[in-house]
């Protein structure tokens, strides 16, 4: 059976190798040299030195913190929104597209090919005060006569799950398209409806790519900046608006990597939870 | 008994209920149609605008209708070699970001190792780090290697990097709940690890990879802030149109946003055609 | 153009760059000390022209003819130096945040020339920290067309380091369809009938050098209780939702399509919007003037970028960059030449461009806009207190 079966216990490392080292070098790298500018004093006038400023931390959550919060909560509910949304698209392609599959989902990546700034501009076209949709909003009174759309934290929170739903439609979609049909047939006849199939056979099936697109849509959207600075108003703002601003305008480079790095732990401890919720299985990928 | 046998033995149906069961039927389809009438809605507004002549350099406003903007398409200067080295870049990185990544899900799927919850940690890590300090740290790397010179191969580091996460939980998703049975099959039945992989698992995980594919393409054609800091002065498709912006993003912008989606329809378009004919000439 | 090169060589060219210049900087950083001087550039500038000109600007900031730069391929004819024209600069933060990296470890840039503007803190903080080379003021008689009132900005009094590229100015925009004329700042902030349905401009010095005008104070010499003042003002307008948002310069498609009444702007890309229903004025107690400058980053090829700035401080050469000329189908850049001498030669080349007051505007204009305290802008707290306010 040759090599790999000698060598069973070395196969892992050597499948991870290449990847990792990757990541090793582009990406563990730059974040040390991020740990040791988040420790560190200084202004761009003087120059900055290492202090072991932990203060960085303690100040950054204590001015920031509603930030910090506003963007799990804005990340929550996108994807929230971009699952139950997302799913029904998933299943259909899954399971009716048939030889369209491929093409349909070419459908869900395709607004990515026109560049970020032009959709979300077409969509402050489409959603504009004097628009359709708005007027129409006004006409059935779901909006006050006065309301508006654009830049409040309702279109910063549909930009974000807007731009997201591919990240939760694919996941889905692969994990959907495993499940034999023939499961499905099967428990249809077993149980008394097909909202009871879906659930007791189905949805557990496609839990992977539930946890899969989850994973992929909240952790990223919890640092989006571009969607509050473009369709928000100032009280938006999440936390990547200010590491940005941090950074580039206030040239704070040890302040915006302090709050990286609690944005980063902040998401992890969430991850965390959710895989106690949903049993750490589906995040490490065996039964072990 | 299921709910269709019924249906057949019932002797005349009520139009009514013929009519609700037709639509509980279909209303997964009407459903999904919308949603990609709403995924594809801005999409039509910069099509429609492609075709715009606008009076100033802003085109925001309808102004009447012009074939220009598609005859003289790269009448721009800087948006052919923005576009070129974009798509160069998006299919790299996203053929290497899949490749790599499909290993390491692999791995972290099949094999129970010491350090797989820390990898697990690691793949977690770069989706969550906000993108100007990615960006900036990738930055502070390549200057402190002083043979780094700043172009297409740092942009490509970069995208490659920052895509392999998606990759993996994208494959992941289709690992977990993989039916390791066909393997065991495939192997009683003579065949070796090489062979079982790659004429039983691959084209069962197909369907991942390329979504993962059409994942990484996606999000590597329109990054912005990683790739700004480190491109050195070439300039990508989004760093052109942010750049543009400014005074005004050309109506060409939108055609070549057009273009692309219209090629990758149509070449997708081609290949289920073509494995329709292959199947129906096999049959 | 760059098109032409191949990748290699572009690869080459921007590793020799300032050939000499670059090398000796790349070993100083490898052996870990920042601040290195360049060698070279710096004090024996050498009277020898590069073969190629790095110069980073803006987007659309220079005249063009489909693909190419017209007065760039006349500069290459007359000099025989290509340049190697890149529009990679967006925005002065991040630009500044990419190249500090390497200016920070005496690395070349790379660029010979880049372009920023000085409403904001980067120009100034390029200068102060030693990142930008002396101009070799023998290399560019032409200096003598520049216009009086830019020859001694606060940042650069002898202007050693910068020279103007082009101009602009900060008023207010509205729209007739939606409101009466919005004239002022006070009508901007404080119309309850404008509620929500204005922006400001993300900008420190843009934003507050219009509302210190309109509070009676000098935007050129900012103190405490002057910034306070203006700080206070702005603020009370986010707080009652007057403000709707803090923009770049994305207020323009919404301004264009009847989203805001009225919005903090800047003069280029009124014209640009081609919406007949908006017009532009400085505000009624003075309007802001920015001014994007050239300057030549640490390890830039000094003499070949002086060279070129005197070309583009000839009269005949900025009127054509800035006009363009419709016979030739060039179209300009239209923003406000620095160049004493351009309007008489815009005249001959497009003469509505010429008398267009937003892109040559009359003395009495030019009176009512004023620069922004250079101090001001580069004082931590107060910086951290705008981006607290505009980042709620």
């Amino acid at each position: 059976m040759g090599f790999f079966h000698r060598h069973r216990g070395l196969t892992p490392y050597l499948l991870l190798a290449p990847g990792i080292l990757w990541l090793a070098v582009f990406f563990v790298v730059p974040l040390g040299f991020l740990a040791y500018q988040s420790l560190e004093t200084g202004n761009i006038d003087f120059g900055y030195a290492f202090n072991w400023a932990w203060g960085n931390y303690s100040t950054a959550i204590r001015q920031y913190r509603p930030q910090f919060i506003r963007s799990l909560e804005y990340a929550g509910i996108a994807t929230l929104l971009a699952l139950v949304f997302g799913y029904p698209v998933a299943y259909w392609i899954a399971f009716r597209g048939g030889r369209w599959k491929n093409l349909l989902l070419l459908g869900i990546v395709a607004p990515f090919f026109v560049t970020y700034l032009i959709r979300t501009l077409a969509w402050q076209s489409i959603l504009s005060d004097n628009g359709f949709v708005v007027r129409t909003l006004h006409q059935l009174h779901l909006l006050g006569s006065d309301g508006r759309l654009l830049n409040t934290s309702v279109a910063v929170v549909a930009g974000i799950t807007y731009n997201f739903l591919p990240f939760m439609v694919l996941p889905l979609y692969v994990s959907l398209e495993q499940i034999d049909g023939r499961m499905i047939e099967a428990a249809e006849d077993l149980y008394a409806s097909k909202l009871h199939a879906f659930l007791r056979v189905t949805l557990p099936l496609s839990l992977p790519g539930v946890v899969a697109g989850t994973l992929l849509t909240f952790i990223p959207a919890a640092g989006d900046f571009i969607n509050a600075q473009l369709l928000g108003s100032p009280n938006n703002h999440m936390i990547g608006n200010v590491i940005q601003s941090k950074f580039l305008e206030l040239t704070d480079y040890p302040a915006a990597a302090a709050m990286s790095f609690i944005l980063m732990a902040a998401i992890l401890v969430a991850v965390m939870v959710y895989a106690r919720l949903v049993g750490t299985e589906q995040l490490t990928g065996t039964a072990v | 008994m299921s709910a269709v046998a019924v249906d057949q033995q019932a002797p005349r149906r009520n139009p009514l209920v013929a009519a609700l069961a037709f639509a509980k039927r279909h209303v997964l389809t009407v459903y999904s149609l919308l949603f990609f009438a709403y995924l594809l809605l801005p999409i039509g507004v910069v099509v429609v605008f492609s075709f715009n002549h606008p009076s100033g350099k802003f085109n925001y406003v309808w102004q009447g209708f012009t074939w220009n903007n598609w005859i003289h398409w790269d009448g721009v200067p800087g948006i052919r070699s923005a576009i070129v080295l974009s798509l160069e870049v998006a299919l790299i990185a996203s053929v290497v970001a899949t490749a790599l990544g499909t290993l390491i899900a692999l791995a972290l799927v099949r094999y129970s190792f010491r350090t797989r919850a820390a990898t697990n940690i690691l793949i977690f890590l770069p989706l969550s780090t906000p993108e100007i300090v990615l960006g900036a740290s990738l930055l502070t790397l390549f200057l402190n290697l002083s043979f780094v010179t700043f172009g297409l191969w740092t942009i490509l580091i970069a995208h490659i990097m920052f895509c392999i996460s998606f990759a993996v939980v994208t494959v992941k998703a289709r690992l977990v709940g993989f039916d390791r049975h066909l393997e065991e099959a495939a192997m009683d039945l003579g065949a070796n690890e090489w062979t079982t992989f790659h004429k039983v698992t691959l084209p069962l995980i197909a369907p991942a990879i390329l979504a993962a594919l059409l994942l990484c393409f996606a999000i590597s054609i329109d990054d912005f802030v990683v790739t700004y800091f480190n491109s050195g002065n070439r300039v990508t498709f989004p760093l052109f149109v942010w750049g543009a912006a400014r005074i005004g993003a050309p109506p060409q912008v939108n055609v070549i946003g057009t273009a692309i989606f219209v090629v990758a329809l149509t070449a997708m378009l081609v290949n289920v055609l073509l494995q329709a004919r292959r199947s129906k000439g096999a049959a | 153009m760059t098109d032409q090169l191949s990748r290699r060589q572009l690869l080459e060219r921007a590793a020799m760059g300032g050939a000499a210049i670059t090398f000796p900087g790349i070993l100083a950083a490898c052996g870990g000390s920042s601040g290195t001087k360049a060698a070279g550039g710096t004090t024996s500038v050498e009277h020898t022209l590069a073969k190629t000109l790095h110069f980073s600007n803006w987007t659309f900031y220079i005249d063009t003819k489909g693909q190419t730069n017209p007065t760039l391929d006349q500069f290459q004819k007359r000099s025989g130096v290509h340049v190697d024209y890149r529009e990679d600069i967006n925005d002065n933060a991040s630009f500044f945040g990419k190249i500090q990296g390497q200016l920070s470890r005496g690395q070349s840039t790379g660029r010979d020339i880049v372009v920023l503007t000085d409403n904001d803190r980067y120009l100034s903080l390029m200068i102060k920290k030693g990142w930008a080379e002396k101009l070799d003021k023998s290399a560019i008689p032409n200096m003598k067309n520049l216009v009086e009132v830019q020859q001694h900005p606060s940042f650069d009094p002898n202007r050693d380091y910068t020279l103007p590229w082009q101009s602009g100015m900060t008023g207010i925009a509205y729209n007739d369809t939606i409101t009466d004329p919005v004239l002022s700042v006070d009508e901007l902030l404080e119309n309850p009938k404008l509620k929500g349905k204005i922006t400001c401009l993300n900008s420190m010095g843009d934003a507050l050098t219009l509302v210190m005008l309109a509070n009676g104070d000098d935007p050129t010499k900012v103190t405490d209780k002057s910034f306070n003042a203006a700080f206070n003002r702005v603020k009370k307008a986010v707080d009652n939702k007057q403000i709707r948002q803090f923009t770049g310069n994305d207020y323009a498609p919404t301004l264009a399509k009847g989203d805001l009444a009225a919005a903090m702007s800047w003069s280029g890309d009124i014209a640009q919007i081609g919406n007949k229903h908006i017009h532009w004025n400085v505000p009624k107690d003075g309007g802001a003037l920015w001014t994007d400058n050239m300057l030549i980053p640490k390890g830039g090829d000094v003499y070949t970028a002086s060279v070129y700035m005197n070309y583009v401080y000839d009269p005949k050469v900025q009127a054509l960059m800035e006009a363009g000329d419709p016979k030739r189908k060039i179209t300009g850049i239209y923003y406000i030449p620095p160049v004493q001498g351009a309007k008489e030669e815009a005249l001959k080349l497009d003469p509505t461009v010429a008398k267009n007051q937003l892109i040559f505007p009359s003395e009495a204009m030019l009176n009512s806009v004023h620069l922004f305290d250079d101090k001001a802008l580069n004082n931590q707290k107060y910086l951290e207190q705008w981006q607290n306010l505009i980042s709620g």
